[in-house]
């Protein structure tokens, strides 16, 4: 009787195709070649994929322009708007139930779920901190323990796939999850100090 | 002499030129990730153009690249695991909602038995999430031990057990169920 390892083994292409071959190599590296060169100067996308890399827990990634752009009033510099925050699971795929829509500043489509993970009523506290370049400042999203509790039980099984976030009705950003968010948040951008404070305070807005 | 087969790549950490950094990157891993890709993956082409696309993520963002051999093995590793399993839960969910993209049966009563049973776990294994797939790999067809994969995947070594131990269960369940189902269909 044949265990699961002899047949992987058995059945393991590697053993049995030719391994990589010269053509092979410079079809891949001529693809490489114009790729990279195309990347030097492109413009920022949204490109699902290996956003894991980023090093915290668990971070959420706003886009700092867009959502600038929309609390950051032309010469009214103290006008100061309440910001309608929300959270959604979102999925690379079209599938039942869920909402295509568009990522501000890209063409390529995310699927959202119905239902609103948190929203403002869920953050108990929100605070600019420094970024690490000190030059750009991030916000701290602290949840109440409701908050917390449903982002825990919202992302437990979402790890790996998008999380939506919302300005007023708009995705803004749609990280991959790391990890399971728990009672806070992190997020991240090119923000200056006052732009951060006051999405902050947007945020803390209800 | 040192004797070091891999004396003469260069750390990519020591490059300025982000295409040099990328072109050493390639020549110390490709053959590494196409293996590795070719056993995530259901044929030769989709196993290529997954080392492509795991370079091209690599090229748009070469500062990205951690410095030392074992660092960027790591990094494309995990990259080609995050590539792969986004086109897996993109299948995933067309199948769902396209049932006409499944695979009509995972046999075929011409073939050989041996045939059957190679395309019958390769078959198996395409059902396994690409990072528990990769756990699988590497560890019956790498010989990697669950410690080593767990360095380069950036998890726990008890997280990667207990990927093997689902892993394995999951393919016996199905590797033996097909064969019901393909009586069913016939």
């Amino acid at each position: 009787m044949k265990t699961v390892s002899d047949l992987l083994r058995e059945a393991d292409p590697v053993r049995q195709e030719p391994s990589l071959g010269e053509a092979d190599r410079d079809r891949l590296r001529r693809a490489i070649r114009a790729g990279g060169s195309r990347a030097t100067g492109r413009s920022s996308r949204w490109a699902p994929g290996p956003v894991a890399f980023v090093a915290a827990v668990a971070l959420i990634l706003f886009g700092a322009l867009a959502i600038g752009s929309r609390l950051w009033s032309p010469g009214g510099a103290t006008l100061q708007a309440a910001v309608r925050f929300e959270a959604r699971l979102a999925e690379d795929g079209p599938g039942a139930g869920l909402r295509e829509v568009q990522l501000s500043g890209s063409r390529t489509p995310i699927y959202l779920h119905q239902e609103v993970i948190v929203s403002n009523e869920d953050v108990a506290q929100s605070r600019v901190v420094a970024a690490d370049d000190a030059a750009h400042f991030n916000i701290a999203l602290q949840f109440t323990t409701a908050g917390a509790e449903k982002m825990r039980q919202a992302t437990a099984d979402h790890v790996g796939r998008p999380i939506a976030v919302l300005i007023d009705g708009e995705v803004v950003m749609a990280p991959r999850l790391r990890s399971p968010i728990g009672e806070s948040a992190l997020v991240t951008g090119d923000f200056t100090r006052s732009q951060a404070e006051r999405i902050a305070n947007g945020i803390g807005l209800k | 002499m040192n004797g070091l087969p891999l004396a003469s790549v260069r750390p990519i950490g020591l490059l300025d030129d982000p295409s040099e950094r990328l072109a050493a990157a390639f020549d110390a891993h490709q053959e590494r990730l196409f293996r590795l890709a070719r056993r995530l993956t259901s044929n030769r082409d989709d196993a290529l153009d997954l080392v492509q696309e795991t370079f091209l993520r690599a090229a748009r963002n070469p500062a990205s690249i951690p410095v030392g051999l074992m660092g960027e093995e790591a990094w494309l590793v995990r990259v080609l695991i995050n590539i792969r399993r986004d086109q897996w839960r993109r299948t995933v969910v067309r199948e769902r909602h396209d049932p006409e993209m499944k695979p009509s049966s995972w046999s075929s009563g011409h073939q050989e038995d041996a045939v059957i049973a190679r395309t019958t776990v390769w078959r198996a294994l395409d059902a396994l999430a690409p990072r528990r797939r990769a756990v699988v790999v590497m560890h019956e067809l790498e010989g990697l031990t669950p410690p080593a994969i767990a360095s380069l995947l950036g998890i726990s070594a008890v997280t990667v057990r207990w990927h093997l131990s689902m892993g394995r269960r999951d393919l016996t369940r199905l590797v033996t169920s097909p064969k019901r189902e393909s009586h069913e269909d016939r």
